[in-house]
């Protein structure tokens, strides 16, 4: 008996030495590495923020978030998913206890919101701008919301990935397609994948509204795209390179022709957050490949 | 039969089983009150305790016990409004959703939602918080009358005509909604879909009093009703020679409907079928005798809807049901029943 218990500690106190010592190495793509001195119990509504917080070394913090907040990938087995903010109840929110509700002006729904504030949990509320300045902003904001200093190192990644962006000489027409179910739409000006198109290289191929709207042949010939983008969930959910061929008025695009379709990860596309220089230069990259 | 000590045996049992199930509902949920049950939490709340931690006392008052009480009100307002449109009519299948109130009030509503922005700004807060109400209001009144007009002739309501109208202004509805889906941004349109199936997730307080006064108004005209609804029955000019201002019973009937129906869209979004089931069962009880089954169609629409929320919100929790989606569910067997049972007489 004693024996086993004795082995069980023995493996017990490899395994924690092991779980620390492996730490560093796993954090290591991690920006930060002190321990932040704050502990609130952090509610997360947006994607963007959520990287934030975790770029900060705040990720232990974050009791729950919402189902645009995919990274970092850790957080699915410590957070609680509370769905889509726009279809969000106050009571689950409350049932994790926050001290600190987070969440970005874009996308809450106003009912909620009303319901956040009349909580009386303390609740930031940040405006979010699809420009570099506007997340650099939202970095400084974030981070001050959380209690920690520590945030030019994320500002300063952001700026060197930003540096790795090559100019595209024909600027590519980039059709961003949002795809969800039977429901697609394309994205116009002022929206999260038109700023990142044209930081990329690229040109939003629509100019003449803004927001989202429902894809029609017409508009898609109309607009004539050489590269077709999607959300990596979107092109799967579309049936791959052969459904998007198959949408009316597709195949007769440029893009359909050459069949240049590219996706990226929609948490790293719409984020704009510290990744936002890696994804534009990822987006950057996608285009050169295929504009040759 | 039955003398009028015995609707009060009925409204009693059924008050009780309403408070037992509300009592239910206040236990459920997924906000955990450290091993002290709700009840307890809202016996502290209720005197005042100061030991109460605040976001208990939040969760417990204004969440659980809003959103029971806003269930209560408005399934009770869409129970009485369909008994009351089936005593105009005089046909079971009169209801705000199949003749199209509930349509109109969503259109107006949507109008309200998608191009109210434009000159919110300008109006006074209490205005912007009720216009939705009001459009929704106006729309249910517009419906109703346009259905009254075209079904109705000489005092006689076709039914055919009467539900055949209401799927030509749903229709209508349905195509001008869709054409505000695709002017609206994506944010109103995400506001509109979760809106059209109903929720009763945005329970507050200021709402619930809103609902209160309306469901107050509202019976004191419509509940006394039930003797003049029952000679409405052996027809208009019979109901006359016993004395019943047929024309204005039919008025009163119309804008108190059109107010309850409107009311409950604006707070709540379009929450189908409580008006068709509630009759539906009463009737089983206490056959078309409207004396009984209005003022008791007030308790069971509660009953109805505050169930049919609890389930709503705890059967894929942490997310939500839309509730349309359950009463829909209970309500389109029923709607099958009554035709069937009607087959001959339509």
């Amino acid at each position: 008996m004693k024996k086993i218990i004795l082995a069980v500690s023995v493996l017990a106190a490899v395994y924690s030495c092991k779980k620390e010592t492996s730490k560093p190495t796993e954090n290591k793509t991690d920006i930060s590495s002190e321990t932040p001195k704050t502990n609130n119990k952090i509610v997360s509504l947006s994607g963007g923020i959520t990287e934030i917080v975790s770029a900060l070394g705040h990720d232990r913090e974050i009791v729950a978030t919402d189902v645009t907040s995919t990274y970092p990938e850790t957080l699915k087995a410590t957070a609680k998913d509370l769905g889509h903010v726009k279809s969000m109840t106050i009571e689950p929110i409350m049932a994790v206890k926050p001290t600190l509700i987070l969440a970005s002006d874009k996308d809450i729904n106003p009912d909620l919101l009303r319901k956040i504030e009349a909580s009386g949990i303390k609740t930031e509320l940040f405006k979010q701008e699809f420009t570099v300045a506007g997340t650099k902003k939202l970095i400084v904001d974030v981070a001050k919301a959380v209690g920690n200093t520590d945030y030019q190192k994320l500002i300063d990644k952001i700026d060197t990935d930003l540096k790795q962006v090559q100019p595209i000489d024909k600027k590519p027409k980039v059709l961003f397609i949002y795809a969800r179910g039977n429901m697609m739409m394309v994205s116009g000006k002022n929206t999260p994948m038109a700023a990142l198109i044209e930081l990329a290289g690229g040109e939003n191929a629509i100019t003449d509204f803004e927001d989202f709207k429902p894809l029609t042949p017409e508009a898609v010939l109309k607009a004539n795209p050489d590269v077709l983008f999607f959300f990596l969930s979107g092109l799967q959910g579309s049936g791959g390179n052969n459904g998007v061929l198959k949408m009316p008025g597709v195949s007769q695009t440029n893009a359909g022709k050459n069949k240049k379709i590219i996706a990226m990860d929609g948490g790293l596309v719409s984020g704009f957050g510290p990744r936002l220089g890696e994804a534009a230069v990822t987006l950057n990259k996608l285009l050169i490949e295929n504009t040759k | 039969m039955k003398t009028p000590s015995k609707l009060y045996i009925y409204l009693t049992i059924s008050a009780l089983l309403l408070i037992f199930l509300a009592i239910g509902a206040l236990y459920i949920g997924v906000y955990d009150f450290n091993a002290v049950s709700p009840f307890t939490v809202l016996k502290q709340f209720l005197t005042s305790d100061a030991n109460l931690a605040l976001s208990d006392k939040y969760v417990i008052w204004d969440v659980r016990t809003a959103r029971i009480i806003m269930a209560i009100l408005v399934g009770s307002m869409l129970g009485v409004s369909g008994t009351g449109l089936q005593g105009l009519f005089k046909n079971p299948l009169a209801t705000g959703d199949l003749i199209g109130l509930t349509s109109g009030a969503t259109l107006m509503a949507a109008i309200a939602i998608v191009l109210g922005g434009q000159f919110k700004e300008f109006l006074p807060e209490a205005v912007q918080f009720s216009l939705v109400g009001i459009s929704a209001f106006v729309g249910a009144l517009l419906a109703m009358m346009l259905v009254y007009k075209i079904s109705t002739s000489g005092g006689k309501t076709n039914v055919v005509m009467m539900l055949l109208s209401g799927v030509a202004i749903t229709a209508i509805g349905f195509s001008i909604t869709g054409f505000l889906i695709y002017i609206s941004k994506d944010e109103q349109l995400r506001d509109l879909t979760f809106w059209n199936m109903g929720s009763l997730a945005a329970a507050t307080w200021t709402k619930n009093i809103a609902l209160a006064t309306v469901l107050v108004i509202s019976y004191m005209v419509l509940l006394p009703k039930g003797k003049a609804l029952n000679a409405m029955m052996l027809g208009e000019k019979d109901a006359q020679h016993l004395g019943i201002n047929v024309e204005r019973l039919k008025k009163q009937i119309i804008v108190i409907v059109a107010l309850m129906v409107g009311t409950c869209v604006a707070f709540s979004g379009t929450i189908g079928f409580v008006g068709l089931i509630v009759p539906y069962i009463l009737r089983l009880l206490f056959k078309s005798n409207y004396s009984y089954i209005l003022p008791l169609s007030a308790v069971f629409g509660s009953i109805l809807l505050l169930t049919a929320d609890t389930v709503s919100r705890s059967i894929v929790a942490p997310s939500e049901l839309p509730i349309g989606i359950l009463t829909a569910l209970m309500g389109g067997p029923i709607f099958i029943a009554i035709l069937i049972k009607f087959k001959k007489s339509l």
